[in-house]
């Protein structure tokens, strides 16, 4: 069973593996891999990482629903993941989740019919002197308005 | 101090010693104080999660967990300050707040730690007002589990057992927080030779018998100390029995087995094949002195049928004609019957012929279930009798009477072979605690008690003797088997003033003693 | 200020390329400490500098690592905790951003002090641009010879790992981080044993906040005293101190350690926005409990705010303004800690969902009389009774929202 990896990621992954003394300290990165190939972390991929650190599938499941940023299913092709505590919610973060679900026209927790966007709020992402936030993929946007949210989301493809 | 001494601390103002690298709860428990507990459990490390176990220890600014605090000289320690009541308090209103109001509907009522604990330290109002969690509470985790998750404290018991001591890991807990949960992995069930103990170690309603729920209630039960008899380690167990409601009748019933702590033994587990193995023992029984002529069955007394059986083999015993009279006896009789035994039929009446019928070994697990599938196997040895299996199409060449203790001749051979080799001895005898099959074959069915209804002794394959009692009044007119041999014995007149003085277990078991230096 | 220590050089653009860091003297730390120094001598030139912890914690590092048994059959690891979740602290990412070399140079000082061949950069899962920079400046550092075997002809080895998390505060906590590193659940482990006996993999091992080790290199080149000086007696060196929320200018401000509170929101940071009027700040990231505006006068270091019942946790401040209400706070609080609960024991998995609960509730505007007492009495259920400090986490902060603003609350609730 091979959860339809490419070889370049599979050999990637038996580099990572290789750094920790024991198997199954890989997960963590192994699942971000996994999880930016394939979109998701699904009853496949489980199986071929638990048979890959020799655990059983039932620790990998363990491991991906405790942590936020793996997902059992797939997100849209940009997920777009705006900060809810409390510095951004004072510098106006809700009128920024506002912002999206109208021109999205989704509300948060839901993707667009054409997959593009999926909407979360998450917790603090660390750059607080940029509120509010948002994390588009891996990448930071902060000092948000309604005119630069607008911009940025027509620069994507 | 010197290396190995007793560490000495004071418990709620009671000087307790213990051995460096006792647990604050193992030395209440040796004072003879209770500390509440859910996650701990002995056979485990202590997980320190349910935090209800907590106490105050002079000196230390936060109240110290007993589960996972050692003891230190000079210690003091109490259970009972306020601080250590509020901390509990707290805990159990935690608790409370994220449980379902089922203790009307929930099998665990009676023998509940959530329960037990409030009615101890709790009777407070609940104070919650928000709506509680829902979750899913009818999830077959199991052939024989269920599991409720609403009614789950999240210990994790469970999740260690099966980590721990089975190696199995089959359930885990998903999601964090508020939203954790216990889980199997998608369909694959808790499949392991000890997934009963789950039951007993969740110490509430959250995982149940699917056979057990809704039967009954905990305190109807009568719980009495025996031992498994489907192997030969002798698992300590108690049976949970209900005595019956006198004005119904039959309602009287064997409800459950669970595990009885020896560290010796078992441990604090029993194996699924002896748990649930056991409960079979009681159906079915053998209940009335049968004598089967002419297709028709006559129900005698037992004097009669005594009487009877002792004529035919003293008549053949006086006139050394003995050749053609075959007993065939089983390991799980007890010390003291299989000394009976091999005193009547080996040196009383000097027979050649002694088989043995049990049930074939099966796989051992690695764990606590043996292959031998006979509880007195040792016993057997150290009585000094040979295991020799029987052969019945052998032996029905050149017996007339025979005589089989026990159930397992159906394991021998198939219905058709067995029917065939009986028919063709004239006289069988089945003494036996239930018939199994063999209804036509056999000339008298006489009603043993068997493991349920007796006392005596049984020697485990490690050479440990343990004693046990009967767990329910006998069946119809069921006997234990060592009377029954007594009884014969006696009417055998070869030797029947010994006979005469064998009149309970613990009697014969001493004079075992005064034979075999073994049983001393 | 005089000489910065950690941002020192930040406005060079290309500070995170080695060779811009070379030019600016790094790595001169290293050659001393593994050339003129013993690994003895270090742990206690660091112990001199009164060096206290970054994280939060503000445990003293030279302590920390003299725990590490010096002889052990067992290897010893060092772990950095990167995972940056205290909310309104954003240090460490900057820290990481502009000057990754820093923190690489920090780490193999503190390793060869202590006797440690691999070491982790446990980094929160959402700095993934971060982490992909430090990954390059550990391949830099270790082609001019600073990592992997015989570094600077020393006989010493030390591999550095970058290993991301996954999103989960509680990874914060260094049991929790052991856990997650070992391919687990986030759930912390009970002490004793410590880690320094048995921490990573059953192994020693050292934790320490990328700002912690990111100070070695100075104690290091420039002495205990020096270091000491910049601070106060107990608590050497400077912060990094990050300013969020309405204020003019937002960020971070290395000033030495014991700067006053007023002097960092209203100086460095520019004061509260035109228009805008201070309720309250929250001097050490969303766990130290909340000051009201007569208490910004405050020394920020570790004993003056323990002083009045808070803490300078990450050293992260969050200003609120008047046009805030404190129920807002309130929300964003509970919320955060009853998602970010692990759920191994009791008190916090039930008691922070329970808390949530009710403050939903209030600022549905179905708030009863008594709420506010009901969360006071519930977050003291909680307070000291966890497994681990996050009960205390998730409890100071509603304790003091809620004996400090009693009436801010009180307001909101329905009549009668």
């Amino acid at each position: 069973m091979s959860a339809g990896l490419s070889p370049e990621l599979k050999k990637k992954i038996g580099h990572i593996v290789a750094r920790y003394p024991k198997k199954e300290a890989a997960i963590l990165p192994v699942l971000h891999l996994i999880q930016r190939e394939k979109g998701a972390i699904a009853k496949e991929e489980e199986l071929w990482i638990a048979g890959l650190l020799e655990i059983k599938p039932i620790k990998v499941r363990e491991v991906v629903t405790f942590y936020t940023m793996f997902h059992q299913r797939p997100v849209g092709r940009y997920h777009i993941q705006v900060c809810s505590n409390l510095t951004c919610s004072l510098m106006g973060g809700e009128k920024v989740v506002d912002h999206l679900q109208k021109r999205l026209g989704i509300k948060i927790g839901e993707t667009t019919a054409d997959q593009r966007f999926t909407l979360s709020e998450v917790e603090c992402l660390g750059a607080c002197e940029q509120a509010p936030c948002m994390m588009i993929n891996f990448d930071y946007y902060g000092k948000l308005d309604p005119e630069k949210i607008d911009s940025l989301l027509e620069g994507l493809d | 101090m010197v290396e190995g001494a007793l560490i000495k601390i004071v418990i709620d103002d009671r000087p307790v010693e213990v051995r460096p690298g006792t647990t604050i709860l193992r030395a209440a428990q040796q004072a003879g104080l209770s500390i509440p507990h859910f996650c701990f459990h002995p056979a485990f490390a202590p997980a320190g999660s349910c935090r209800i176990c907590l106490v105050e220890i002079e000196g230390l600014p936060k109240l110290e967990l007993a589960c996972a605090t050692m003891v230190r000289d000079g210690m003091k320690i109490s259970t009972q300050s306020p601080r250590v009541r509020e901390a509990r308090r707290g805990v159990l209103e935690f608790l409370l707040a994220d449980h379902p109001l089922d203790c009307p509907i929930c099998d665990k009522a009676g023998e509940c730690k959530l329960q037990d604990y409030y009615q101890e330290y709790g009777l407070f109002e609940s104070a919650f007002r928000e709506a509680k969690e829902k979750r899913a509470k009818i999830i077959p985790i199991g052939k024989r589990l269920i599991l409720d998750r609403e009614r789950c404290v999240l210990c994790t018991r469970c999740v260690r057992f099966l980590s721990e001591v089975t190696k199995t890991q089959e359930l885990g807990v998903f999601q964090r927080g508020i939203h954790s949960e216990i889980s199997t992995y998608e369909e694959l069930p808790v499949k392991n030779n000890y997934s009963g103990n789950l039951v007993d170690l969740c110490p509430v309603g959250a995982i149940t018998d699917k056979e057990f729920r809704f039967k009954t209630r905990t305190w109807f039960l009568v719980q009495k100390e025996t031992i498994c008899p489907l192997c030969s380690l002798g698992c300590n167990i108690y049976v949970d029995y209900h005595p019956g409601f006198t004005r119904v009748p039959g309602t009287a019933k064997l409800y459950r087995v669970r595990p009885r702590e020896n560290p010796d033994v078992n441990g604090s587990w029993i194996c699924d094949y002896g748990r649930y193995g056991y409960q079979a023992l009681a159906k079915d029984r053998a209940e009335k002195v049968l004598w089967k002529k002419e297709g028709r069955d006559t129900i005698m007394s037992w004097e009669k049928i005594l009487i009877l059986l002792a004529e035919k083999l003293r008549t053949r015993h006086l006139a050394k004609n003995i050749s053609g009279i075959a007993v065939i006896a089983n390991a799980w009789l007890t010390n003291e019957e299989l000394f009976l035994f091999k005193k009547i039929f080996k040196d009383d009446l000097g027979l050649t012929k002694i088989f043995f019928a049990d049930p074939k070994p099966g796989p051992e697990d690695g764990f606590l279930l043996q292959a031998e599938r006979s509880p007195n196997v040792r016993g057997t040895k150290e009585i000094g009798l040979q295991m020799s299996p029987a052969r019945l199409e052998a032996l029905s060449q050149n017996t007339d009477i025979l005589i089989i203790f026990g159930t397992f001749l159906s394991d021998l051979d198939t219905p058709a072979s067995l029917k065939s080799a009986l028919g063709k001895i004239g006289t069988k005898v089945l003494i036996a605690s239930q018939v199994n099959g063999l209804e036509d074959d056999i000339d008298f069915i006489l009603p043993a008690a068997g493991m349920l209804e007796k006392s005596g002794s049984l020697t485990n394959k490690n050479g440990k003797i343990q004693f046990f009692s009967a767990v329910r009044p006998s069946c119809g007119d069921s006997r234990p088997e060592w009377s029954i041999l007594v009884d014969l014995a006696k009417e055998l007149r070869i030797n029947s003033g010994y006979y005469s003085l064998m009149t309970q277990p613990d009697v014969i078991f001493k004079a075992i003693g005064k034979e075999i230096a073994f049983f001393r | 200020m005089a000489e910065k220590i950690l941002t020192k050089h930040f406005d060079l653009a290309n500070l995170y390329e080695i060779e811009t860091y070379l030019e600016q003297g790094g790595y001169r730390a290293v050659t001393k400490a593994l050339k003129q120094m013993t690994p003895a001598g270090i742990m206690d030139e660091v112990k001199k500098a009164s060096l206290r912890g970054r994280g939060g914690a503000g445990f003293p590092a030279g302590l920390k690592w003299s725990f590490v048994p010096q002889t052990s059959d067992k290897p010893k690891y060092l772990c950095v905790n990167a995972d940056e979740g205290e909310p309104g602290t954003f240090k460490d990412r900057y820290i990481l951003t502009h000057n990754p070399h820093l923190l690489i140079e920090g780490t193999i000082i503190a390793s060869f002090s202590v006797g440690i061949h691999s070491a982790y950069v446990y980094i929160r899962g959402e700095y993934e641009t971060v982490a992909q920079r430090l990954e390059h400046a550990v391949v830099e550092a270790a082609e001019k010879g600073y990592l992997g075997k015989n570094i600077l002809g020393s006989g010493f080895d030390l591999d550095i790992f970058v290993h991301r998390g996954a999103g989960a505060y509680i990874c914060g906590e260094e049991t929790a981080l052991l856990e997650s590193l070992e391919g687990r659940r986030a759930y912390p482990r009970l002490k004793p044993p410590f880690p320094a006996s048995v921490g990573l993999f059953q192994c020693p091992t050292v934790i320490n906040n990328v700002e912690t080790l990111a100070n070695i290199p100075a104690i290091i080149e420039k002495g205990a005293s020096w270091f000491l000086d910049k601070g106060l007696p107990r608590d050497g060196g400077t912060r990094i101190f990050g300013v969020s929320g309405p204020v003019v200018r937002p960020g971070i401000y290395e000033l030495p350690v014991g700067t006053s509170l007023r002097e960092i929101i209203e100086i460095h940071a520019g004061g509260l926005k035109p228009g805008k009027k201070l309720k309250a700040v929250i001097p050490g990231g969303m766990s130290a409990p909340i000051l009201k505006p007569d208490e910004i006068d405050i020394k920020m270091d570790f004993d003056s705010l323990a002083g009045i019942g808070s803490m300078l946790g990450s050293a992260a401040i969050i200003v609120i303004d008047e046009d805030t209400p404190i129920l807002d706070v309130l929300e964003k609080v509970a919320k955060f800690y009853a998602h970010e609960s692990c759920g191994q024991c009791t008190p916090c998995r039930i008691g922070t969902s329970w808390i949530y609960k009710i403050v939903k509730r209030m600022s549905s505007g179905q708030g009863e009389k008594g709420d506010a007492e009901e969360l006071v009495r519930l977050a003291s259920n909680i307070k000291g009774k966890t497994l681990c400090p996050m009960g205390d986490a998730a409890s100071m902060p509603v304790l003091s929202l809620a004996q400090k603003f009693k009436n801010d609350l009180e307001s909101c609730l329905k009549e009668g």
